[in-house]
Parts: C-alpha cells; structure tokens; sequence
C-alpha cells in the first residue's frame, strides 16, 4: 500500500520553494520569486501556506527602506520534505 | 509557476532541477572580504613601518589597532550594501571559520604589547593562511589553497625575522600574496560567471 503523498508539498510551487530551502540555509522572497519565475501574489500566498503547517520559518525585515522576506525550512519541514521523496521513490520504485 | 498538482515523475523532476539550479547559482566566490582585509592589513602594516622607521616611537604601534577599526567598518558597510537573496551552508561555515581564526588572531594581541620579542606577526599570518586554505578548499577554488599554503610557508619568514622592522614589510607582502591576489581572482572569476 502507498503512503499518500503530502498535499502541501504535492503542487508545483510549494514543492519548488521546499526544493530551494531544503538545499540553502536560507532565502528571500525576490530570490525565490527569480527561481521559481512566480507571481508575488501567488509566491506570497504559497509562502503563507508553507509557514501556518510549519513547514517553513518567514521572517519580514528591513534593508534600508525596502522590506525583505527571508525563508528558511524548519526542521518539521525538512522531515515532511524527506517523508514525501521517500513516497515517491516508492511510487516510481526506485 | 502555478499551484498545479504534479504528478510523481514531474515531482522529483522539478526537486532536481530546483537543488540544481540553486548550486550551480550560490558557488559563485565572493572575493570583497578578502579584500577588504587584504588592504586594510597591507596599508595599515606600510603606515606602521614608515612612521616607526622614520620616528623610532614605539607609540606608532597603536596604528596596528586601525585594522580591526577600518576592517569591520568596511565590513559592516559592504554587507549592508551587497545583501544576498540566499545563504547556503557553505557560507555559514566559512564565516564560521573566520570566526574562529578571527578571535584566535586578535586573542595574542595583547600579549604583543607585553611580552617582548612575542611572534604576533607570524601567529596571525600563519592563522589567516589557515582560514584561507580552508575557505579555498571549502568552496573547491585553487587560488585560495594554493594562496594560503604559500603564506603557512612564508609566515615562518615573519619568525626568523623576529622583531626586526623589517618584518612588518614580510607581513604586507604575505597580506597581499594571501588576501589581495586570491581576493581579486575570486572577484573576477565570480563576476565571468554572471
């Protein structure tokens, strides 16, 4: 029997930014936003969603005038993230 | 992008061209550290050398402590301007290096200022040496080894020369062979890559 698949993690943006946060120490939103080549509404939204499961930490802060968002994957998130490649790889049977 | 649902072939797809895309993008060198502290050292060190030959006041060396002052302002200065849109692990653990070799080089100071005849100048450029064969060897960039072995050599030139004036000027010239130079081929060969 297959374990299903995480929802958070199994659409096309979420699993990008979880992609780049799994592999970096942390990353702002204009970068990931250049990476995933997203809108910032929906980048923002997804951002939302991430952090409310815990997937995620966003800390909002101020370089000079302009806002910056930093991401940076927690530790509930890395397990979820390696919970679901397992899944996969199952379902691909690798 | 969109929130589209993938399936499980397009899923690991997309995971390995994210982690990739991010690599081949963050091991870009960032030579500025290098050298800020490069030429701060080399100034500060040729300052230090002309007034106390042309003055024989052992006061001048105060002028040592302008390093810390200037680096760190131009530090602080060049972080604020140049903020990056991510930071690996790899840039965590070289600023964690120079952390160390940082305090380990300024923890002596005061000794110097005490003890006669204390090998400051060969303690700091043998650690700096260290730190930057670590880094290169980090980020996998030969300049950087091979800078940081010739300066472990070299700093021994520092030794032999005790505290001879002289050897403030071996301490500039080790400080260009192992920040300036690797500082501006990390520069060049982080701006080909753009």
């Amino acid at each position: 029997m297959f374990k299903q698949l995480d929802p958070l993690l199994h659409s096309e943006l979420r699993l990008a930014i979880m992609s780049i946060l799994i592999s970096v120490e942390e990353a702002d939103f204009v970068y990931l936003k250049e990476q995933t080549k997203s809108t910032s509404g929906n980048l923002s939204v997804q951002i939302d969603k991430l952090s409310e499961a815990g997937y995620i930490e966003v800390e909002r802060g101020f370089v000079g005038k302009r806002t910056r968002t930093v991401c940076k994957i927690t530790q509930v998130g890395i397990k979820a993230f390696e919970e679901y490649v397992e899944s996969l790889k199952e379902y691909l049977n690798l | 992008m969109e929130e589209k649902q993938l399936n499980e072939k397009e899923s690991l797809e997309l995971i390995t061209r994210m982690i990739r895309n991010t690599q081949q993008r963050i091991e870009r060198g960032n030579g500025i550290p290098f050298l800020i502290w490069g030429y701060t050292t080399v100034l500060v060190s040729l300052l230090v050398w002309f007034t106390l030959k042309s003055t024989q006041n052992y006061y001048w060396n105060l002028l040592w402590f302008l390093i810390p002052v200037i680096g760190f302002t131009a530090m602080t200065i060049s972080m604020k301007k140049e903020k990056k849109g991510v930071t690996t692990y790899i840039d965590k653990v070289i600023m964690y290096v120079w952390i160390v070799i940082g305090i380990a080089a300024f923890i002596p100071a005061p000794a110097a200022t005490i003890m006669e005849g204390f090998p400051i100048l060969f303690i700091v450029t043998l650690l700096i040496s260290i730190g930057t064969a670590i880094t290169g060897l980090i980020i996998r960039f030969v300049p950087l080894i091979v800078a940081g072995f010739i300066g472990m050599f070299l700093s021994i030139f520092c030794l032999i020369l005790g505290n001879a004036l002289d050897s403030v000027l071996v301490f500039a010239a080790l400080f260009l062979i192992v920040q300036v130079i690797p500082g501006h081929i990390l520069n060049w060969k982080g701006r080909k890559h753009v």
